[in-house]
């Protein structure tokens, strides 16, 4: 049985793309077979930050609509045989995705044997973002150190508890926070809201911190997912976000503000 | 002492209510201008809402066409009359006037609160008398129990509204919208861990978050009402 996560936020721009393909990824590369499925249909990204736009021939709306099969929309990722990447449409908007389709792509996926199928979703509240959360079994719920977006995300989480297949169910989807964005230089600052503020108006367990870092953009830029950046301290912290979340424990680092020493503030670093 | 002419009053609904003293309707319309000046862009466009208990049979008196031309003069939206004299009723009909049911809630000016409690009517057996929620009311969420009283065992995010026509009670911080009373019980109240409420209401009197003495914020608090003015006491 596949498990079913949506990475979702609400608010744009928080880094939902980002940590879809770096959560799909460091899921493969632990060994499971993994889908990642774009949501933003209309405003395709994924491909993009996968480092796979030229590969694209068809598309989540052409399978849903039928005329392309899963096999042949689904895109083998270069670095891991385990990754498969469902890019959304450019050419359509978000009305063309519907219910049964959806639950169709998803029950196909797990037929296939996929172990995880992660859904990237689109910002807002509408159609999109609602269709990639209906189905999902687990939810990371991204969030910026910052009032607004800390306010959607509790809004996003109160249409987790209501509108979902496993709410309908009387159930509950199991919601994991992960704060992007964060830099600590700031939150000692003022500049920006500390963890702790976040954890305390959202009330979910937290997963994981990652931490501001430039590499983020050059990753996305180049096409690499900034999990396989070893070197970067969001690729190591994305990957502990997936330890975390395959049961590891792992404990949360870059909370603290880097202490500068002799020999880097004379040379730079 | 100058006699009064009118009385308004702010409800939770939105609605501006107009406690007729008079039949007058020149001497409601000079007393409206005058408050008019006073806050003129508080009764712009606002709808409105006439009480006519006050005037009891001397209703039959009323103009109720110029009345309402008087209303959209002044720049209201007129929605309707309540407690008026029932052999009136017909009169305001022709008049165009839509009737509201009576409020539950006696309009008693400088009179304390009735100490005698008198069911309106027998609750029916599907009537909700509690509330209990175990998770956090999310932005975005609405909780809305009309006959009985909410209990929240978590937080209540910004953004949120919770609707109680008893009281209501927050186990954790209070940061949403909080109405209680809301088919008209003065006797309802709030409790909460923390005060960081945007708005709070009891029987339609309210008051934001910038009204609130800040030195009650984050408080453990009780807001009652309390001869027509909230109250808030730490607790």
């Amino acid at each position: 049985m596949s498990r079913i996560v949506v990475v979702t936020s609400g608010k744009g721009g928080v880094g939902k793309t980002t940590t879809s393909a770096a959560f799909a990824t460091g899921l493969a590369l632990k060994g499971y077979k993994t889908a990642v499925i774009d949501f933003d249909v209309g405003l395709r990204n994924l491909d993009l930050i996968m480092g796979c736009e030229r590969r694209v021939v068809y598309d989540f709306i052409n399978v849903i609509s039928g005329e392309a099969n899963l096999k042949q929309a689904l895109i083998k990722d270069k670095r891991s045989d385990n990754l498969f990447i469902l890019p959304a449409s450019q050419t359509r908007d978000k009305d063309a995705l519907t219910q049964e389709g959806v639950e169709r792509v998803l029950k196909d996926l797990t037929e296939d044997g996929f172990d995880f199928i992660v859904c990237d979703s689109p910002a807002g509240i509408e159609r999109g973002a609602a269709l990639a959360m209906y189905f999902a079994d687990d939810a990371v719920i991204v969030t910026n150190p910052e009032v607004s977006s800390v306010r959607d995300s509790d809004r996003i989480l109160g249409l987790l508890q209501s509108r979902t297949r496993k709410a309908e169910r009387g159930e509950s989807i199991r919601e994991h926070l992960l704060i992007t964005r964060y830099s600590p230089a700031r939150v000692a600052s003022g500049d920006m809201l500390a963890m702790e503020d976040i954890l305390e108006i959202l009330a979910v367990p937290l997963i994981g911190v990652i931490p501001e870092s430039g590499s983020v953009l050059q990753a996305s830029n180049s096409g690499v997912p900034v999990i396989l950046d070893k070197e970067s301290t969001a690729g190591q912290a994305y990957d502990d976000f997936v330890r975390r979340f395959l049961g590891e424990t792992v404990p949360h680092r870059f909370l603290e503000v880097e202490k500068k020493g002799l020999f880097k503030r004379l040379f730079g670093g | 002492m100058k006699e009064q002419i009118i009385d308004l009053k702010g409800e939770m609904s939105l609605l501006t209510v107009l406690v007729l003293y008079t039949t007058q309707i020149q001497a409601i319309r000079e007393a409206l201008e005058e408050k008019k000046q006073q806050a003129s862009h508080f009764l712009v466009r606002s709808p409105i809402i006439i009480d006519c208990q006050l005037l009891g049979e001397r209703s039959l008196e009323l103009e109720f066409a110029e009345l309402k031309i008087l209303m959209t003069q002044v720049g209201f939206v007129p929605v309707g009359l309540r407690n008026l004299w029932e052999a009136a009723e017909a009169l305001a009909i022709d008049a165009g006037w839509a009737l509201l049911r009576p409020s539950k809630q006696q309009v008693t000016p400088n009179t304390p609160p009735p100490t005698e409690i008198t069911l309106e009517q027998e609750p029916s057996e599907a009537v909700q008398r509690l509330l209990v929620l175990d998770r956090p009311v999310r932005s975005g969420q609405q909780v809305y129990c009309p006959h009985g009283d909410i209990v929240v065992l978590q937080h209540t995010s910004a953004g949120s509204e919770l609707l109680a026509g008893g009281s209501v009670h927050v186990y954790g911080a209070l940061r949403g919208r909080v109405l209680a009373g809301v088919q008209g019980d003065t006797q309802a109240r709030i409790f909460c861990e923390r005060l960081e409420a945007e708005l709070i209401a009891i029987a339609g009197r309210y008051r934001l978050l910038d009204d609130i003495e800040s030195n009650l914020k984050g408080q453990a608090v009780m807001i009652y009402l309390e001869q027509e003015k909230l109250k808030i006491v730490p607790i």
